[in-house]
């Protein structure tokens, strides 16, 4: 998928991520790529960076902890950022709604 | 060089990385520290997932990309971090270096009112306009950004160019004046030429140091 297509909605995307557990970085990475089957297959230049972004926010929070040995850490939303969550699935709706209905191909009986 | 090749080259990527990282020291090891996190997890799920051993680094640092590209998009996130780290820092002294020239000139704006303290430090709107730019953007760079227009890396570093610079011209301009209207140097008086010594040499520092930003971020 081309990166651009992501555009304005890569925020809404890594809160999802981070909506059922807290999460460290890559594991984010593959929360998306397994969830979307692979689709959505996330740079790491663009997902960390993102990451920081929503913590300065304050839509995410992170922890760092200590596993087998090297600092991991944990990012996990706030009150805001489950707020903006709920805000870019309703968005989404209704923008994928009307997409849908204009770029949609009505299914046609085969003929013959 | 430790015992396993992997892990030498996993620590090779990341001091590449790290050595292409412009920004401050602490927010710069945290990065490298949860890359390599990121990597060994990585190369530990190749691994799993039947990559022979002495490629799953490899596989790890490839999925994770080139340092130059890495590197390159952090080069925001340092920059607001350190305009935001800067900003705070000049907020801060704003008050203490102030405080040491009103004892210095003898000033108490509670009795004197504004008018007289503009009369003798000409200069406060000029920090006026310093303190609201700062204010601005650390609140533009921050939590702020749910209800404001976010303020990018470059114009956070171009605010915190200009704030020191402000810095730089009041602190010049009070002492030039004191030195130039006052026979002697009392001690609170030379307790505020020494702050404001501080300052800007801080300043010139800031500055310097934004130098190497340049054409790094938009």
């Amino acid at each position: 998928m081309r990166p651009e297509l992501l555009k304005g909605h890569l925020d809404a995307l890594l809160l999802a991520a981070l909506e059922d557990e807290p999460r460290h970085g890559y594991a984010v990475i593959e929360t998306l790529r397994t969830g979307s089957d692979g689709t959505l297959d996330l740079p790491t230049g663009t997902v960390y960076p993102a990451l920081h972004r929503l913590e300065r926010a304050g839509l995410i929070a992170s922890r760092w902890h200590t596993v087998g040995g090297r600092r991991r850490r944990d990012y996990q939303l706030t009150a805001a950022g489950h707020a903006a969550l709920a805000q870019h699935r309703d968005t989404w709706d209704r923008f994928s709604a009307a997409v849908t209905a204009l770029l949609g191909r009505p299914v046609t009986p085969p003929t013959g | 060089m430790s015992a396993d090749p992997a892990e030498d080259r996993i620590e090779a990527y990341l001091g590449e990385i790290a050595a292409l990282l412009t920004g401050p020291r602490g927010h710069r090891r945290r990065i490298i520290d949860e890359l390599r996190d990121g990597v060994r997890e990585a190369a530990a799920d190749h691994l799993a997932a039947g990559v022979p051993a002495g490629h799953a680094a490899d596989a790890a640092i490839e999925q994770f990309g080139p340092p130059e590209a890495v590197a390159a998009a952090f080069a925001g996130e340092l920059a607001i971090g350190y305009a935001r780290r800067t900003l705070i820092l000049l907020l801060c002294t704003g008050p203490i270096v102030g405080v040491c020239w009103l004892l210095a000139l003898g000033l108490t704006p509670w009795r004197t009112g504004m008018v007289v303290l503009l009369a003798v430090i000409p200069a406060l709107p000029v920090v006026a306009a310093a303190v609201v730019l700062a204010a601005r953007t650390i609140a533009t760079t921050g939590s702020l950004v749910r209800w404001l227009p976010e303020t990018g890396p470059g114009p956070a570093l171009t605010a915190t160019a200009v704030v020191a610079v402000l810095a730089i011209l009041v602190d010049l301009a009070v002492a030039g004046r004191y030195l130039w209207t006052r026979p002697g140097v009392s001690v609170a008086a030379a307790l505020a030429l020494t702050a404001s010594g501080f300052r800007i040499l801080a300043c010139l520092v800031v500055l310097h140091r934004l130098r190497s930003w340049r054409g790094r971020v938009s």
